[in-house]
């Protein structure tokens, strides 16, 4: 999987290159509006990661650009500008989702993995992981052949932790992304502690092993134990 | 009071104090002139009666038919000296009509026969009385309708020229600092008007270009602070996949990671206030804020039902108002974490509709500060929380930019939040 990073920050850049470099995936960065553009007219990328304000030029008109070339390769604009106009218009001329900067590692990969197996295989691909299936479309799980009865907010939070396997996920970037960036975090923390006791012995019950581990003061991790 | 009504006051006062100090002195002129005009000719007439006495030695009062005209009459005692020459105004009744009637009388001293008498001449002033009485008349009547005319005249001319400056007047009060259409004045014929329009108008550009500089600077700051939170918020995440932390070092990345999410917000806070401030956000639309809210309870039911609280809804007509989209899911969305946040456990929420008014109250502790005063900004009723604080400052903001009047109050551990239309 290649995917292309257009982020004027160089640190910004770096970071998402990292971990999603960590997560398998080849990433390539342009800092600016004229390396992406050349970019996109060399090689072919299977995701953009494009930033809308860039110091010579405008993200938009990468994003049209690109849509001329290939119409299969996904976008995700992240902007600092959380204006509606701006998350309309992207939408228009083709990009797949919009993330407000500050944003979570882990919720942007999360988002550019969705957004790979909607484009790649419509959606119509399981995810597995060891005795784990899941089976997006449908919104089934199955541990070892077996259905796994999960609420909406389960299925959300296994999804989550599948897609940032191995990885330590804040608590913070669990409660956005299971309820979305305006939820007052005090409350949220002790809901997602109940969420994932609930998934756990759900995931425990049906034989599997025990994945989600709670790091002390920052959140939990799904990894081979 | 008005400016005109001013200047016509003070005309009014100045021109009848002229007009009537003209009057008196043109009186007095009148009957100064009329006085010696009859005095002199009594002196003719003292000349003519000198020589008739000289030609004739003797005195007769053939010359003099008409009544009251002459008086000769011997002296006795002391004798005054002949040269002495004394007018008076006197008044004689009229023998006919029987009126007295105003004369001057001239009175000397004459030797006829060789023996003293006081002769006393006398010339009826009574055409004269009646010439001043109707100069006077006259002139009163045409001075009050030179009053009136030019007091006419004033009124309408000024009215004429202070038209441009009523009209900048107007314009400024109409014009709107945060709109953008700029100040239009016009450039009137009158330098002083011109000049004044030129500077306001420099003065109206440049306040609006520093309003729009200072707004741009704003949203520019607010935006390019994302960046570097963005990036703190990736490091963090980044550094806390190194399994070798130490417990200390975990608790100070948390707070690293806390702080720069609370910044964050904070800036977006600011952010949606000075864009609600500026009014950058689309066309209105009704909404129904009742609906709105329900929904938006519904929604939040995992929270709701983890904090144990209860929703009552009691909608009996949708209450609309006219608001962008997103504010109104701003509005909603904040009214409705104030409401959960500030709650107890086992408390409740309560959400009571009508077509004119809105009331949202929740369960919660008494309040320490007074109630306005939390709509200010950074301003917390506890301390410590994650909130930063400009939650009821948004809801404040949205309601004074879109008309609709929102008052907070507790009574008895009920806080409860009225939304009103305010009837422009």
């Amino acid at each position: 999987m290649k995917v292309l990073v257009v982020e004027d920050e160089q640190g910004l850049a770096e970071s998402i290159t990292d971990y999603m470099v960590k997560d398998g995936y080849v990433c390539e960065t342009a800092a600016t509006f004229r390396e992406a553009e050349e970019k996109i007219h060399l090689y072919t990328y299977d995701c953009v990661i494009v930033d809308l304000t860039l110091p010579d030029g405008n993200g938009f008109q990468i994003i049209e650009a690109l849509k001329r070339l290939l119409v299969t390769t996904g976008v995700i604009i992240i902007s600092a500008r959380d204006a509606l106009e701006d998350k309309l218009k992207g939408l228009e001329i083709g990009s797949d989702d919009y993330l407000t900067k500050p944003f979570h590692l882990s919720e942007l990969n999360a988002r550019v993995k969705s957004l790979l197996r909607r484009r790649q295989f419509g959606g119509h691909t399981e995810i597995r992981f060891q005795e784990i299936v899941v089976v997006p479309h449908t919104r089934n799980v199955f541990v070892n052949g077996q259905p796994a009865a999960l609420s909406r907010k389960e299925y959300d939070l296994l999804l989550y932790f599948l897609s940032n396997v191995d990885v330590a996920l804040t608590k913070a970037s669990i409660a956005e992304h299971l309820w979305g960036d305006n939820i007052d975090s005090a409350d949220s923390f002790d809901m997602v502690y109940s969420h994932i006791k609930n998934l756990r012995r759900k995931l425990l019950e049906k034989g599997a092993a025990d994945y989600i581990q709670s790091i002390y003061g920052i959140g939990y991790k799904f990894s081979q134990p | 009071m008005k400016l005109l009504a001013k200047t016509n006051r003070i005309y009014l006062t100045f021109s009848l104090v002229i007009y009537l100090l003209t009057a008196i002195a043109f009186y007095q002129i009148i009957r100064l002139v009329i006085y010696d005009e009859v005095e002199n000719r009594l002196r003719v007439e003292r000349r003519d009666f000198e020589a008739y006495v000289r030609a004739h030695n003797a005195w007769s009062n053939i010359p003099y038919f008409v009544e009251n005209k002459i008086n000769v009459t011997p002296v006795r005692g002391e004798v005054p000296p002949i040269s002495l020459e004394i007018f008076t105004d006197t008044l004689i009744l009229n023998r006919y009509d029987d009126e007295l009637i105003p004369f001057r009388q001239l009175t000397f001293y004459e030797s006829i026969q060789g023996k003293i008498h006081r002769v006393e001449i006398r010339k009826s002033l009574i055409q004269t009385y009646r010439l001043i009485e109707v100069i006077t008349v006259a002139m009163l009547l045409f001075l009050g309708l030179l009053l009136v005319g030019n007091f006419w005249f004033q009124g309408k001319l000024s009215g004429r020229l202070w038209l441009p400056f009523y009209d900048t007047l107007s314009r400024l009060k109409r014009f709107d600092l945060s709109s953008v259409t700029a100040l239009t004045l016009d450039k009137p014929e009158i330098t002083e008007f011109r000049e004044l329009n030129d500077a306001l108008q420099k003065m109206a550009d440049k306040m609006q270009q520093d309003y729009r500089s200072l707004k741009e600077f704003t949203e520019n700051a607010s935006h390019e602070m994302q960046t570097p939170l963005a990036l703190i918020n990736a490091t963090v995440e980044q550094l806390i996949q190194n399994e070798q932390l130490t417990e200390t070092q975990t608790h100070w990345i948390e707070r690293i990671y806390q702080a720069s999410r609370r910044i964050s917000r904070l800036n977006q806070g600011l952010l949606l206030l000075a864009k609600i401030e500026n009014r950058q956000f689309s066309d209105s639309q009704p909404v129904d804020l009742s609906a709105l809210l329900s929904e938006k309870l519904s929604d939040m039911d995992e929270v709701l039902s983890f904090k144990q609280l209860s929703v009552n809804v009691q909608r009996t007509e949708p209450f609309e108002v006219q608001l962008p989209v997103s504010l109104a899911d701003s509005l909603v969305m904040n009214l409705v974490n104030n409401a959960i946040k500030h709650n107890h456990p086992h408390g409740r929420i309560d959400l009571v509709s009508t077509k004119d008014q809105l009331c949202l109250s929740n369960t919660g502790g008494p309040l320490t500060s007074s109630p306005e005063r939390l709509f200010e900004r950074f301003k917390k009723e506890s301390a410590g929380t994650d909130s930063v604080g400009l939650g009821l400052s948004i809801i404040r903001q949205i309601g004074d930019s879109y008309g609709l009047s929102i008052s907070y109050q507790e009574t008895a551990g009920i806080h409860c939040f009225r939304i009103t239309k305010v009837v422009s």
